[in-house]
């Protein structure tokens, strides 16, 4: 439908005047089909990549790894994506420390594990036993995993999470043990 | 009561177990160590055949660097499989194999972006497709030979089937269309291929154009000429309370059922808290599937499911393999159709217990033996894939 509609758009543009109003409206069609087409997928203008491409850019720069791993088409993801990730500050805030990176739960997309295995995005859930998403899960620049956080998130509890990560905590203290603290 | 209900639950899941007798377990791959990550996934889980009482398994390691298909035999006579055979030259992904009979077998796989296939024993590899393609599967049944894959088509990809013919080990393309001819709307995969009693084809995969991952389905009767795709699920697509498109479901496997059925099972995340469940839908011969089923028992409500198989024969026996870590590690587990619903679930005893056993891919013989082969995890020592022959009493 999408490549459709580019068609029809590029046939367009070489008519009169009159019609591009029809221009207008074929394109605002477009945007549409593909604001549907990334229904639940990363929240919009995040610089999120793939695995590799995240590990890769974890490993030159330092910073550890903040994984979304989310399903196309899921509620919960659509909901944190509109209700936690459309805050600006929280933007910059994981921008800024974190490689950012996006896996499908059900794609095919082959990735490569720090331990050099092939496999797919989708057995990286099984290996990472994601039971629900979104799947939230923090990895050293090296890719080991700090921790997973499943389910939907405020705000606040990815600014308390991104503490414990940033702030090297996690080299100390659990989870439970971080926020404990902080009250 | 306390104290009764672990020797209630010892006590049938020990009269379940007793229906089967096990063989001993064999190791399939030759070339194991904490680098070698061999890799059993496939489009409809058609990783092993039996031919004329050989059993073949089809498998992708990174022994040489890269990663390449490999396909090992078990002689009908033989206590051991032989040294594999490599299928591959360049990078290759996801191999399944069928079987022809009187030992000879079919395999196919995605290498370098394209689909290959090549008869075994035969010559050498035919490339199917010309354009960017992958996910591979194949079925055999009534004296015909069929393939399907995942093609690149525009922004997506799409499924198209095949149909093939084998003379002395030599493949050929008889022709080879998609499933709808119009252009992807958005991403199709994982096809599963089935050759029903009667010859009809039944193709399932997954796809997106409704915004989340839905098992369709499409039917001929010659091969050539599709029905309009139907959805396994029976749950609806769209968004809940404004969010979202739609519950998740992938990776759908088939098998022809039967003297004219079909049966089907996929992974399926309706119980969205719990992970994916194993579903089976049941297509008698009416070219219509029935109701979705959950396979899995009680028992395995609130663990996750991980790659799903169905299996079935002429005769009307019907099983589904997965794993799941309800015990603490990943075990494979079957549940046995028993004409209403599917029975108690059964661990396989090789491939159960301590460690990790997983990725099971099985199929049934011609006098109804279970032939089922896994891979078992070992960081330190390397992964094996295992195989193992079980026959129910």
């Amino acid at each position: 439908m999408l490549e459709f509609s580019r068609m029809k758009i590029s046939r367009q543009i070489v008519l009169p005047k009159e019609n591009w109003m029809n221009v207008i409206k074929y394109l605002m069609m477009a945007c549409c089909l593909w604001a549907s087409a990334v229904l639940a997928d990363p929240p919009p203008n995040y610089p999120f990549v793939n695995f590799d491409a995240g590990l890769k850019a974890a490993r030159a720069s330092g910073k550890p790894i903040f994984l979304y791993f989310g399903r196309y088409g899921c509620a919960w993801c659509d909901h944190t994506n509109k209700k936690t990730f459309s805050d600006e500050s929280l933007k910059t805030l994981y921008s800024d420390h974190y490689e950012l990176v996006y896996v499908d739960a059900e794609s095919g997309r082959r990735v490569t594990l720090p331990s050099g295995e092939r496999i797919t995005e989708a057995e990286l859930g099984v290996r990472l036993q994601a039971f629900a998403t979104p799947l939230f899960v923090y990895m050293t620049p090296q890719g080991e995993k700090i921790m997973q956080i499943p389910g939907f998130k405020t705000v606040q509890d990815f600014r308390d999470y991104d503490r414990y990560v940033h702030g090297g905590h996690y080299k100390q203290k659990t989870l439970l043990e971080f926020l404990g603290g902080k009250s | 009561m306390r104290s009764i209900l672990p020797l209630m639950l010892v006590a049938l899941a020990s009269s379940a177990q007793a229906a089967w007798e096990w063989s001993e377990a064999l190791t399939v791959n030759s070339a194991q160590g904490a680098k070698i990550f061999p890799h059993i996934e496939s489009a409809n889980r058609q990783g092993i055949a039996v031919s004329g009482g050989a059993v073949g398994v089809v498998w992708e390691d990174n022994r040489n660097g890269s990663p390449q298909c490999y396909l090992a035999i078990k002689p009908a006579a033989a206590k051991a499989f032989q040294p594999e055979i490599r299928l591959s030259q360049t990078e290759c992904y996801e191999p399944v194999v069928v079987a022809l009979g009187a030992g000879r077998f079919v395999a196919a796989w995605e290498e370098a972006g394209k689909v290959h296939a090549r008869g075994v024993p035969g010559n050498a590899a035919l490339k199917l497709t010309e354009a960017e393609s992958a996910q591979a599967t194949l079925a055999v049944g009534a004296g015909k030979l069929y393939a399907a894959w995942a093609e690149q088509a525009g922004q997506f990809r799409r499924i198209v089937v095949a149909s093939l013919t084998e003379k002395r080990g030599v493949l050929n393309i008889n022709h080879a269309q998609p499933v709808e001819t119009a252009a992807p709307i958005d991403e199709q995969g994982w096809p599963a291929l089935a050759i029903a009693g009667d010859g009809s084809v039944t193709v399932a995969w997954e796809d997106r154009r409704n915004h989340h991952t839905v098992p369709m389905v499409s039917q001929s009767l010659d091969g050539r000429s599709f029905a309009s795709p139907a959805r396994l699920i029976e749950i609806r697509s769209g968004s809940a309370d404004g969010l979202g498109a739609g519950i998740g479901a992938m990776r759908p496997t088939l098998s022809a059922w039967g003297k004219q059925g079909v049966a089907a099972a996929w992974l399926d995340k309706r119980d969205f808290l719990s992970g994916y469940d194993v579903y089976a839908a049941l297509d008698t011969g009416t070219r219509r599937f029935g109701s979705n089923l959950k396979v899995q028992d009680s028992f395995g409500d609130n663990m996750v499911q991980w790659h799903a198989k169905i299996v079935s024969d002429a005769s009307g026996r019907l099983l589904a393999v997965w794993d799941d870590a309800r015990d603490g590690t990943p075990d494979v587990w079957l549940a046995e159709w028993k004409g209403e619903a599917f029975g108690d679930d059964v661990a396989v005893p090789a491939a159960s217990g301590t460690g990790e056993q997983a990725d099971p891919v099985a199929v049934l013989d011609e006098s109804g033996g279970l032939h089922l082969a896994w891979l078992e995890r070992d960081e330190k020592n390397g992964t094996r894939i295992r195989y193992v022959r079980g026959t129910s009493r």
